[in-house]
């Protein structure tokens, strides 16, 4: 039997930890942000989620935001983020594919 | 999301069933499992707007899930493969090595071709290549925010096949990919073909045995450190970066650019200055520059003789708005919010000695090349346009709404003149290549102690 040692390929990784925010209680009432990074349909999405959010949660209103920066994909800033936090009470993206 | 998250903002994402994977790794890489996802059947992008709407109407439970029901980490994945040494066995080493190989395309540790095995006395014979301390932190790469040591540098560049004389220029080239300004992360974790094209320049090119002539973009004997010193990139991505495809590189269709693409600059074909000497070093710096790419075309023209007439056929390569970087400065440019950094698109040339020679005749430089592709290659806005977000030029370039009114205007597909590099490469015969660039190519100095 023939035994072969190796070293491992796989770099360590540096570990970040965030906590999740709070969750609502109730959508009634609350303030929801819309982010869409432009990827092309994000905002078809958006609209209709909006609507149908407004039909269930009286109260609810909406703010529609982008990212301050970038091409094909619109990216927030430290300052996009900020003034999103401070706007808003939750908020619904499409960032991804 | 995460950003928004850390501001206490609870947040929901929609994502495609094939990116759940891909998001959760970028979730978990920025710190939070568990980010609420609502899973749509399809990308948004390529829908009719009432497809788009279906698929979020049947989502909607899981966004208002997603911002009121407590958030709850996902399950961990199995736990990686922590231990330094392995160990195969086989009936012979043959066998063993063929286990080895096995299991790290199981493991998605491979590229697909067998791998030469690091084995401790092969990782040692590498390190030589390098006065650096093995524990050197070299570079944090991303998207996985791996520990780039100049020791795991080393075991993948065994396992490409690299001398140890490569090892400098591994490293040289993961400082590039490190570097903020290159905003790997965003190549790296792509549907798009990105591959890194490493440029060596100066002398330690030659010491490398690189190829800078015939083929030097392989295959082949003349190119074979090429072949390897391009493949250890890759693997430093993918094993260091943690870029793993299906998990992190979400590339549509995939590319043969991306399993190795280095040569060697031709200087001693070339009638201007190194190409690093653009990038503002020495002459007798060597260097290791990267530029991501999407894609080939070659620059084919035994007929012409004057500049004038070369750059007319090369910047038909230029203008074509399949490309994803034709144009893209109309809807802005490539951006890393955290560490405010903005690429324009580049697109590299590599000019054959005999193309250079009659620019050089006609006391053309790289400069001179460069204005007249600028001029050269335009298309009609309406055709720049086809592939591009009308919102986000309107966001982008509010000046420019006068456009809309002169769709056949034709506007160049690059920002500026310098977003063509020039380099020199090949042996004989009219023949260069255009590289359609992703952002910006980024240097580094082969600065071994």
């Amino acid at each position: 039997m023939a035994r072969l040692e190796i070293q491992n390929p796989v770099a360590r990784t540096v570990q970040h930890s965030v906590n999740p925010a709070a969750r609502l209680r109730d959508l009634r009432g609350a303030t929801v942000g819309l982010y869409w990074n432009m990827k092309a349909g994000g905002d078809a999405a958006l609209d209709r989620t909006e609507a149908l959010l407004a039909s269930r949660f009286p109260g609810i209103n909406f703010r529609r935001y982008t990212g301050s920066v970038g091409w094909l994909m619109r990216h927030c800033t430290a300052e996009d983020a900020d003034r999103i936090a401070s706007e808003v009470s939750a908020v619904v993206g499409t960032t991804n594919d | 999301m995460v950003e928004l998250e850390r501001r206490g903002v609870p947040s929901v994402i929609f994502t495609a069933e094939h990116f759940v994977a891909d998001a959760r790794r970028s979730a978990l890489s920025f710190g939070l499992s568990g980010l609420p996802l609502a899973v749509v059947p399809l990308p948004f992008t390529n829908q009719r707007p009432e497809d788009v709407h279906r698929m979020a109407e049947a989502a909607v439970e899981q966004v208002v899930a997603g911002l009121t029901a407590p958030v709850e980490a996902w399950a961990a994945e199995a736990p990686p493969l922590t231990d330094e040494r392995l160990v195969y066995e086989g009936g012979d080493l043959l066998e063993a090595w063929e286990g080895m190989n096995r299991d790290f395309l199981g493991r998605g540790w491979s590229d697909g071709f067998p791998l030469v095995a690091p084995t401790p006395r092969a990782v040692e014979a590498m390190l030589r290549g390098t006065k650096r301390d093995p524990t050197e932190v070299i570079a944090t790469l991303e998207p996985g925010f791996g520990i780039a040591t100049v020791e795991k540098l080393a075991v993948n560049a065994v396992m490409a096949g690299c001398p140890p004389a490569h090892l400098p220029l591994l490293i040289a080239a993961v400082k590039c990919l490190a570097e903020p300004k290159m905003y790997i992360r965003n190549k790296a974790m792509s549907t798009g073909p990105h591959a890194p094209l490493v440029l060596v320049n100066g002398p330690r090119a030659h010491l490398a045995g690189l190829n800078s002539g015939m083929c030097a973009l392989g295959p082949g004997a003349p190119s074979a450190g090429n072949t390897v010193l391009g493949r250890a990139v890759r693997l430093a991505m993918m094993n260091v970066g943690h870029t793993y495809v299906g998990v992190s590189d979400m590339d549509t269709i995939g590319s043969p650019l991306k399993y190795s693409l280095c040569c060697a600059e031709n200087q001693a074909g070339s009638p201007w200055e190194p190409y690093q000497v653009t990038r503002g070093f020495a002459r007798e710096q060597s260097t290791v520059t990267v530029h991501f790419v999407y894609g080939i075309c070659e620059l084919h023209d035994f007929r012409s003789t004057t500049p004038e007439d070369l750059v007319e056929v090369f910047a038909t390569a230029a203008t074509n708005v399949a490309q994803v970087g034709t144009a893209l400065w109309l809807i802005g440019r490539r951006a890393d919010p955290r560490y405010k950094t903005e690429e324009k698109e580049h697109n590299t040339l590599f000019i054959c000695p005999e193309h250079a020679q009659i620019f050089a005749r006609a006391g053309w430089g790289r400069r001179e090349i460069q204005q007249a592709l600028y001029q050269a290659a335009r298309m009609p806005f309406r055709t720049l346009m086809l592939n591009k977000e009308p919102k986000a030029m309107e966001v982008a370039h509010p000046e420019l709404a006068w456009l809309a009114d002169h769709p056949d205007l034709l506007l160049p597909v690059v920002e500026t003149p310098e977003c063509f590099e020039i380099a020199v490469v090949g042996g004989a015969a009219g023949r260069g290549a255009y590289f359609y660039g992703a952002g910006e190519p980024v240097t580094m100095p082969v600065d071994d102690p």
